[in-house]
């Protein structure tokens, strides 16, 4: 049996027309794509929409895709741009689909009950406060704190350069936390 | 890490994101029946139902139907060679709303680029949300004397041509594209189905994030020196 094949050569096979080859890097960031898509627009059939019809895209742009890039945040960058060609076509602003599961802490050592409600109301503020947010402040977050891709990752993601992504950052923050602050007024 | 910045964290990955969906067979099912991405087959069929021909005497020969994919695609502005280019009914000079530049900063999803040519007076700013264009205008609405739009969207914008004109492919630094030039195109508009106006000589460039179109009525190579003072 052959050796798994790298990422580098998935990519170079799929530049040739390899859709197998394609089919396994679609695979390896599927997840990833349409969480991606699903924070911009906060609805699964817009989100499956974008990221199938960024991965299409995708590989017509493979020969443009610089050898040695990271393929992630360029995959995200298509697949961003498809998100939010839907949520301006929709006209409308796809909330964070946060209150259910917002409310429900996470696994790992049992919190204790008081501790659990304080990190239940905290999510469910934090997803408020979230969701009053502009779209290129909310953007930014998600990608960088929700997705936890790193800065370089984001600004690829999102098109925007290191410095902007670090301004804009700051900035939501500061609005997170006025927003926290009033509500625990 | 600040408190608030792990809390994000932490909340990200509280999500209960819906199922990820069978992309890898949808995908290839598509690729497989070798159907486009849309924003490159919706208005090819628009504009076929009301004038368009590709146009196979190019497409037939190998050399020129390779040259012609090439351009098929630069950047967010895809090329239709077409017979006979659209009648309008009236130019519409839709660049979107007139902001300050701070403004069009604020909410253009990418870092806007400025010439820095001596002589040059500033630009009124204008963005069109639906595409995420930001354009700069040096001259009047009536008189343009230069154009420079800049945009990030896949397939935002498309460029009717007829064989009149010429597609001179460009390469500058990390820019390439190719410059149209001794015939007038359409611009048309696959987000809105709207054809928009005839436009002359035009350098349309991308780089790894950007497209640029550069539109004045001067040769390449003041094209190309515009381009190089984009900062």
């Amino acid at each position: 049996m052959g050796r798994p094949l790298t990422e580098a050569e998935l990519i170079e096979r799929a530049k040739r027309g390899d859709q197998d080859a394609y089919g396994e890097l679609v695979h390896a960031y599927q997840g990833i794509a349409f969480r991606t898509a699903y924070l911009l627009t906060g609805n699964a059939a817009d989100a499956e929409d974008a990221a199938q019809e960024g991965f299409v895209k995708a590989f017509y742009a493979l020969g443009r895709f610089r050898r040695g890039a990271e393929l992630r945040p360029w995959l995200l960058r298509i697949v961003t741009n498809e998100a939010r060609n839907r949520r301006r076509s929709a006209g409308r602003r796809g909330k964070l689909a946060l209150r259910a599961a917002a409310a429900v802490p996470s696994g790992g050592a049992a919190p204790s009950p008081e501790l659990s409600v304080l990190d239940a109301e905290r999510n469910v503020q934090l997803a408020a406060a979230l969701n009053g947010l502009r779209d290129e402040e909310r953007d930014v977050v998600a990608c960088r704190y929700l997705l936890e891709l790193s800065e370089d990752e984001t600004a690829e993601t999102l098109r925007l350069r290191k410095g902007t992504v670090k301004s804009r950052l700051s900035r939501a923050l500061a609005h997170l936390r006025e927003r926290m602050e009033v509500d625990d007024v | 890490m600040s408190e608030l910045e792990l809390a994000l964290t932490r909340l990200g990955r509280e999500l209960d994101y819906p199922e990820t969906p069978d992309l890898t067979g949808a995908v290839r099912r598509r690729l497989v029946e070798g159907r486009r991405p849309r924003s490159w087959r919706r208005p090819l069929v628009i504009a076929l139902a009301a004038v368009l021909v590709v146009v196979a005497a190019v497409m037939a020969v190998p050399q020129a139907r390779s040259e012609v994919l090439d351009w098929f695609g630069i950047g967010s502005v895809t090329i239709h060679y077409v017979d006979e280019l659209p009648k309008l009914e009236g130019e519409e000079f839709e660049l979107g709303a007139r902001v300050p530049l701070a403004e069009a900063r604020d909410r253009a999803q990418f870092a806007i680029l400025m010439s820095t040519l001596e002589g040059l007076e500033h630009p009124k700013v204008y963005y069109r949300g639906d595409i995420g264009m930001v354009s700069l205008l040096y001259g009047t609405e009536e008189e343009p004397r230069l154009l420079i739009s800049e945009l990030v969207s896949p397939g935002a914008i498309d460029k009717l041509l007829s064989s009149q004109t010429d597609v001179e492919p460009v390469r500058e630094d990390e820019w390439s594209g190719a410059w149209l030039s001794g015939g007038q195109h359409v611009l048309f508009l696959p987000v809105q189905d709207q054809l928009l106006r005839l436009v002359g000589n035009v350098l349309v460039v991308h780089n790894s994030s950007t497209t640029v179109r550069i539109e004045v009525d001067v040769s390449k190579d003041e094209a190309l020196r515009i381009l190089r003072s984009l900062e």
